[in-house]
């Protein structure tokens, strides 16, 4: 099979860990006052571990294998829920305290913003290696 | 000396003629580049080499690869329209694919049509 445009298997690889990181992240933000989950206990934030796999080339019988970006597990941020004081919440203990989600937002915007910038990275990798096909498809063009 | 006095030159540089290797120009040294095999005869296999590896079948190898790549593009793209959960940038990179692979097929078919009418015009 002809790969006009080689080594895109890996950043489409990688725009789909990206995705699902940026998908992670929207959902903390979602849930960032979510104190009752479906196990009774405030919502807890979310990350997402990336690893490096060994993947077979796409008819990959020139090439071999390469080493792609892949999700390897999503995982519970190990950080104590944050107790508010707040008596009138049907959450709250006996002494009225709540316990929210371990969710800062800034923290979670920062997060938004790397994933998005590397997301776009990933874009021009592959705007570029078109536009390289192209402009090597027109070579002896006057 | 006629314009035509020049032919059989070129042809025995082409190795048509026996002894015409002191007129073939030296191949220059390419690293990483093969030189050029000679095109079968049809109907002719050379030793060796697979009966599939005529220039035809190589052709229409790499057609029938654009057609594949044309198919993945149109599943990506019936999968993300009919929201059978196809990531968006999969189906555009496999547009993409789709659409670099036929624009080298076209640049192969203009190389071929312009040589065979360099070939038609060759005065004789």
């Amino acid at each position: 099979m002809i790969q006009p445009l080689s080594g895109i298997q890996n950043t489409a690889a990688a725009l789909d860990a990206e995705r699902t990181r940026l998908d992670v992240i929207s959902e903390n933000i979602a849930n960032a006052n979510t104190t009752h989950g479906l196990d009774g206990k405030p919502y807890q934030r979310k990350v997402v571990v990336f690893e490096n796999a060994l993947q077979q080339a796409m008819g990959g019988d020139n090439n071999g294998s390469t080493a792609t970006l892949r999700v390897a597990r999503i995982e519970n941020d190990k950080r104590p829920p944050v107790l508010v004081y707040e008596p009138g919440n049907p959450d709250a203990d006996a002494r009225g305290m709540v316990a929210t989600p371990n969710i800062n937002i800034h923290e979670e915007m920062a997060d938004l913003i790397a994933a998005s910038r590397a997301f776009e990275a990933n874009l021009a990798v592959i705007k570029n290696e078109k536009s390289m096909a192209m402009q090597t498809l027109a070579i002896g063009k006057h | 000396m006629s314009p035509l006095s020049a032919i059989p030159q070129m042809m025995s540089s082409y190795g048509a003629t026996p002894g015409a290797d002191v007129m073939r120009p030296k191949a220059l040294p390419t690293p990483g580049i093969d030189a050029p095999t000679p095109l079968d005869q049809p109907g002719e296999v050379a030793p060796g080499q697979p009966a599939g590896d005529s220039f035809g079948s190589v052709l229409g190898r790499l057609v029938s690869d654009v057609n594949t790549k044309q198919n993945a593009a149109m599943q990506a793209v019936d999968g993300l329209q009919s929201g059978q959960g196809v990531p968006l940038h999969q189906a555009v990179i496999a547009m993409e694919e789709a659409n670099v692979s036929f624009q080298l097929m076209v640049e192969v078919r203009n190389k071929l049509l312009d040589s065979y009418q360099e070939m038609m015009r060759m005065q004789i």
